[in-house]
């Protein structure tokens, strides 16, 4: 079972979604509930079975699709996607089972549970066109729920987060041909295979039109600075749920494919465009800080954090040595974790006044006290308080890359300046002060179903800040397989300039002991 | 031995983890007792590890918990180390939290978040034991931003008031911005020497470039500017007086904001390569030290004065850890420690006999009614003002003695002058408070001595305050061979009796004034009538040379201004309504050649006629250019194109 057990995480989901139909509507949500703890405790096991020092793919899975064009579907994990299969499981349990009371309700699990099949599928596709096929079909679950579930503006929004999204994806798709081309010219057999593409040394020209092609694929998704707009009005339109599982896991589609496909394809590409790639983070990180500072909708607040998370997540990713990717994967966990948490409460208040707008509340931390309490948790880890998670990705994120740029790090740095401004502010608007409004004087503080979710998220935040090594270990062993391959595969000097050789120093490192030994 | 540590270290966590089991509860005394159980075994656990570390002499411990973080080159764990400096300020730290947290179940009596302030005061003993006692950068900082979300959630724990909250997100954000100087200079030491442990850094700098090391050096400076509210970034800790008093005294006066002063001391080895750094963190300080004096003078607010002057004396530490007198500066630290909570805790008292009021002007001849208060308050002044015998005196006298053995003499009049202005606002203080009219009768309070136990709580400190110069000899043995200390002699004898006295005549002078000007019965609550109210100097004094104003106006509001600018104007309508005109454009596009494809047949008929000519154009320019390409590639290279 452990040899196909990626393909089973990929459809069983999908399959009990089918499945799905038949349930009456009273038994859904258990139905739910069970196939995504299932599913959880499949993702579990597969963390479970994962060698972690291994840095290579595991769990491979290899069946012909169109041979003659070296289209296969293969799937395999390394320590970079691992923990965000693991992550996607989780956060549709515990989405389904924090569900609060929504109309057609068993669309919209079994809509969740096709999600998580293309979720899954995502990161696990090492063949650029399975790869390209899930991240297309994760737009179709997504747009039905904002358009079927959303608010007042959930057409227009659904529209355009499918329409911005995808016509950056069909960019993305053509390189991913010419990527195939350039391999059968070289070697003369086609393949879409990521393995066989890593193998490839492409001229730099050509590696900077690719380098470009992706990126505006990635770019739309992540969604990086000026291609941001989309997010605000999806989430802003998105049931609570759309909001979590998207920014939460969504998101973390185009900065893992910037790790996956544009590092190790296009080193020398990577690091000619580090410098204004981490212009447009920063811009991400400060600007958008600032706008979320002035919104007056809570959640729009979160939204563009988000978008200012995304940024360092970035930042860290293009420092191009272990310490910055490994960082901006685990800030991508760390991210889904906390920004999940922070729709999820937002949600909790809007069930309770259906309003989202700052203005309207006021001192709740005298009615909701249990709440405003987890919210503090999130908002200090949104923050990056040390010994939270948050912090772990951020640290080592800028810690990277200030090894290319003291100034741009400087400024980058500045995410924790501006991130505790709108923050802070938010939180003071909404739970400090006198309850001003008399709707809520009276509010429940946070239920049951609401602590289901919102207790492991918590408990994940402090735990994997205070100690994160089993997620950063295997991250990191993975990531210094991609930094090597990535050194080997540079030809400019900028780039061998850039990306650090791990091999060498450990051959220096050997060699001095052997000679002191002998000295001895 | 590392029992005692772990102890030391954790008691706090769980004092604070108990409490916060109680948080949405209403108030439980035990909670206020067992939460100052555990800070006092932490207290005990401490002066164990001292005795052992002073007296038997044993080698520091140094614990590695576990692994922080890991990747890469990088390798950060949990690691503690119990030197002499760090044991210092662990019983510092210990022993004015422990008085604290007795005082406040006293003070925080009739408050219904009694709870919830012992599990935040006690996170945040914690936090500054983990600031102290770790063994590297890394750690450090943990408790760095530990200690500053304990003080945002102490500042705003009257989280009605408007004012509390402002102040809270004020110390905050003003910390954040001081802290990613020092998350620079850790990177720093990071990719200068490839570790952040003390041990290997400080051995690592002495081979870097003075140029790298006075990057780390200012860098990790400016992190400490921020937390000990240095010049520019001075100004949350007058607002941050809206937290209740017992905070004032801990955070605001005794620990956390010594944190900076620790960051330099602790860095010692760093700071004594660069001495122009020193001189500049001295000559701030030295600055600071007068500046907040000056403030202190006018202010009409009890607590603020209080605050002020802690800022001057913070000043002074600066001013001889900067000349390299790391040692002289830890002792201050330590002395200024224990006058300055009890001088807060006073004040506590007071402000719970006058109902909140804090204007020094609407009480008067208070020491009838609170006698011992008046004493220690007294006496704290007398500390403060660095009057023989008391604590200040051995501390402060020898920071000006260390600048003038160091022929820092612009440096040693200021901070003279400024011991001067120190001893005229304290007791300016002390004599409005307790002596003169009884003014607070006109308002209609009846004032009423502390609790009993508050008293005897606060007693360890009167009786530190008092005598805390007798531990200056063995201190300075105690620390000579970490701090690489040494004792500042001024060669004649007679300049330095000159010094002594002349300071002492100095002080008493100002202290004998302050008393004549405010202790008689001539003293009403002003009411911005008066001369001297109306003065340019005295404005500019109440006003704080107009800095929060400046704050306020030129960098809050256009924040806010062009963070809404952004939003409204870049985001809405230049970068989305981009994204929406391109949409549009397309949109229309399709909208108007819809026509083509209205299926009347004769309409698509013409298309199709116009389609086949466009491609068999196509298809005669294509033919031609490929049967005369070579002449065409020729005419094109003659023509330079090709």
């Amino acid at each position: 079972m452990l040899d196909h057990i990626l393909s089973i995480l990929i459809f069983f989901p999908a399959i009990a979604a089918v499945f799905g139909f038949m349930i009456q509507k009273d038994s859904i949500r258990a139905y739910g509930i069970s196939v995504a703890a299932i599913e959880f405790g499949l993702s579990l096991w597969l963390w479970f079975a994962f060698d972690g020092n291994v840095s290579g793919m595991q769990f491979m899975e290899n069946l012909p699709l169109v041979p003659s064009f070296g289209i296969n579907y293969i799937l395999g994990v390394d320590g970079i996607s691992l923990f965000i299969i693991v992550l996607a499981a989780f956060f549709t349990m515990i989405g389904i089972a924090s569900l609060t009371e929504t109309p057609n309700e068993k669309n919209m699990i079994i809509t969740l549970l096709f999600l998580q099949m293309t979720m899954v599928g995502v990161f696990a596709a090492l063949d650029a066109i399975v790869f390209y096929v899930f991240w297309e079909l994760s737009l179709v679950p997504m747009l039905y729920i904002i358009g079927a579930w959303g608010g007042p503006l959930r057409i227009y929004a659904s529209i355009k987060f499918f329409l911005y999204t995808f016509a950056g994806s069909l960019v993305m798709l053509v390189g991913m041909l010419f990527m195939a081309y350039f391999f059968y010219q070289a070697t003369g057999v086609w393949s879409f295979a990521l393995l066989d593409w890593y193998r490839l040394i492409l001229p730099e020209t050509f590696q900077l039109w690719l380098f470009a092609a992706f990126f505006i694929g990635f770019a739309i998704k992540v969604p990086m600075f000026p291609f941001h707009t989309w997010l605000p009005y999806a989430h802003g339109q998105a049931p609570t749920i759309g909001s979590v599982i998207l920014a939460a896991i969504l998101l973390k589609m185009g900065t893992y494919a910037f790790i996956r496909f544009s590092l190790p394809l296009f080193p020398d590409a990577s690091a000619a465009f580090m410098v204004p790639i981490a212009v447009i983070a920063i811009i991400m990180i400060i600007y958008t800080a600032m706008v979320a500072y002035a919104q007056k909708d809570v959640k729009q607040v979160v939204a563009y954090s988000s978008i200012s998370h995304m940024g360092v997540i970035i930042l860290g990713t293009f420092a191009l040595n272990v310490e910055g990717i490994t960082g901006s994967i685990f800030l991508m966990i760390a991210h889904g974790v906390v920004s999940g948490a922070l729709f999820l409460l937002v949600g909790v208040i809007y069930d309770r006044r259906h309003t989202k707008l700052m203005s309207e509340f006021g001192g709740l931390a005298h009615v909701m006290p249990r709440y405003a309490t987890i919210f503090g948790i999130m908002l200090m880890a949104s923050v990056g308080m040390p010994l939270t998670i948050n912090f772990v990705g951020e640290f080592l994120s800028l810690l990277g890359f200030y090894q290319q740029s003291h100034i741009l790090t400087l400024l980058a740095g500045t995410a924790i300046i501006v991130g505790a401004i709108y923050m802070l502010s938010a939180y003071k608007k909404m739970f400090f002060g006198d309850v001003t409004k008399e709707e809520n004087r009276n509010l429940p503080d946070i239920n049951k179903r609401e602590l289901v979710a919102l207790i492991p998220l918590s408990i994940i935040t402090i735990w994997l800040g205070i100690y994160p090594k089993p997620i950063l270990e295997p991250i990191n062993n993975s990531v210094e397989a991609v930094v090597q391959l990535m050194h080997n595969k540079a030809q400019t000097e900028l780039a061998k300039e850039r990306i650090p050789n791990l091999v060498k120093e450990r051959v220096l490192v050997i060699k001095k002991t052997v000679i002191e030994e002998e000295v001895h | 031995m590392e029992t005692l540590l772990y102890i030391a270290l954790f008691a706090p966590l769980v004092s604070s983890m108990f409490s916060a089991l109680f948080t949405t509860t209403p108030k439980k005394t035990f909670v206020g007792v067992i939460a100052s159980l555990l800070i006092f075994t932490s207290f005990v656990s401490s002066s164990l590890l001292l005795a052992l570390i002073v007296v038997n002499g044993s080698a520091p411990v140094h614990v590695e918990m576990m692994t922080w973080m890991a990747t890469g080159d990088l390798y950060i764990p949990f690691g503690f180390i119990v030197d002499e400096v760090s044991v210092t300020m662990m019983m510092v730290v210990t022993l004015v939290s422990t008085i604290v947290h007795i005082y406040s179940i006293g003070y925080m009596d009739h408050d219904k978040g009694f709870n919830r302030f012992f599990a935040w005061l006690s996170a945040f003993v914690f936090s500054m034991m983990v600031l102290v006692m770790s063994d590297n950068y890394a750690g450090l900082f943990i408790g760095w931003e530990g200690v500053g979300l304990c003080s945002w959630g102490l500042i705003g724990f009257w989280f009605h008031k408007e004012s509390a909250t402002w102040a809270a997100n004020e110390a905050f954000i003003m910390n954040r911005i001081a802290d990613l100087g020092m998350l620079i200079g850790i990177f720093l030491v990071y990719w200068n020497t490839g570790t952040l442990q003390y041990e290997g850094a400080f051995e690592a700098f002495q081979t870097l470039d003075t140029a790298t090391l006075t990057w780390i050096g200012i860098f990790l400076f400016i992190g400490a500017m921020g937390k000990s509210a240095q010049f520019p970034l001075h100004t949350w800790l007058a607002d941050a007086m809206e937290g209740p008093t017992p905070v004032s005294a801990l955070i605001h006066a005794a620990t956390m904001v010594t944190a900076g002063v620790y960051l330099v001391i602790r860095s010692n080895e760093l700071y004594s390569l660069i001495p122009n750094v020193g001189l500049f963190i001295a000559s701030l300080g030295a600055f600071v030290a007068l500046f907040a004096a000056s403030m202190a003078l006018v202010n009409r607010d009890m607590k603020r004065i209080i605050a002020y002057s802690t800022l001057s004396q913070l000043g002074y530490m600066f001013a001889a850890a900067g000349l390299g007198a790391y040692w002289v500066a830890l002792f201050h630290l330590m002395a200024h420690a224990f006058f300055k909570a009890l001088l807060f805790l006073g004040a506590g008292n007071v402000m719970h006999a006058m109902h909140d009021e804090l204007d020094p002007f609407k009480m008067g001849g208070l020491k009838k009614v609170m006698k011992w208060t008046w004493i220690m308050m007294t006496i704290a002044s007398l500390a403060l003002a660095g009057i023989f015998p008391f604590a200040g005196f051995f501390s402060k006298d020898t920071i000006l003695e260390a600048a003038f053995a160091e022929h820092h003499f612009v440096i040693y009049g200021v901070l003279l002058f400024t011991a001067g202005l120190t001893a005229f606002y304290s007791f300016r203080l002390v004599a409005l408070i307790f002596h003169g009219e009884e003014r607070y009768k006109i308002f209609g309070i009846h004032p009423h001595e502390a609790y009993r136990f508050m008293l005897v709580a606060m007693s360890p400190l009167l009786i530190l305050a008092m005598i805390a110069g007798v531990l200056q000899e063995p201190f300075f043995h105690m620390i000579e061979e970490i701090l690489s200390a040494h004792e500042y002699h001024i060669h004649s004898h007679t300049t330095l009796w000159i010094m002594l006295v002349g300071t002492q005549v100095f002080v008493a002078l100002a202290i004998l004034y302050a008393y004549k000007k405010y202790a008689n019965a001539f003293i009403k609550v002003p009411d911005g009538t008066s001369a001297i109210e109306n003065s340019f100097a005295y404005k500019l004094l109440y006003n704080q040379y107009y800095i929060p104003y400046f704050y306020e106006e030129y960098l809050v509001k256009p924040y806010k201004e062009i963070s809404d600018m952004f939003w409204n104007k870049v985001d809405m309508k230049i970068v989305d309504a981009s994204v929406d005109g391109i949409a549009g454009i397309i949109y229309g596009t399709g909208e108007k050649t819809r026509a083509m494809q209205s299926g009347n047949l004769s309409t698509m008929l013409k298309w199709m006629v116009v389609g086949l000519v466009v491609l068999l154009s196509l298809a005669v320019v294509f033919g031609l250019a490929a049967r005369y390409s070579d002449s065409i590639t020729v005419i094109l290279s003659g023509l330079g194109v090709m």
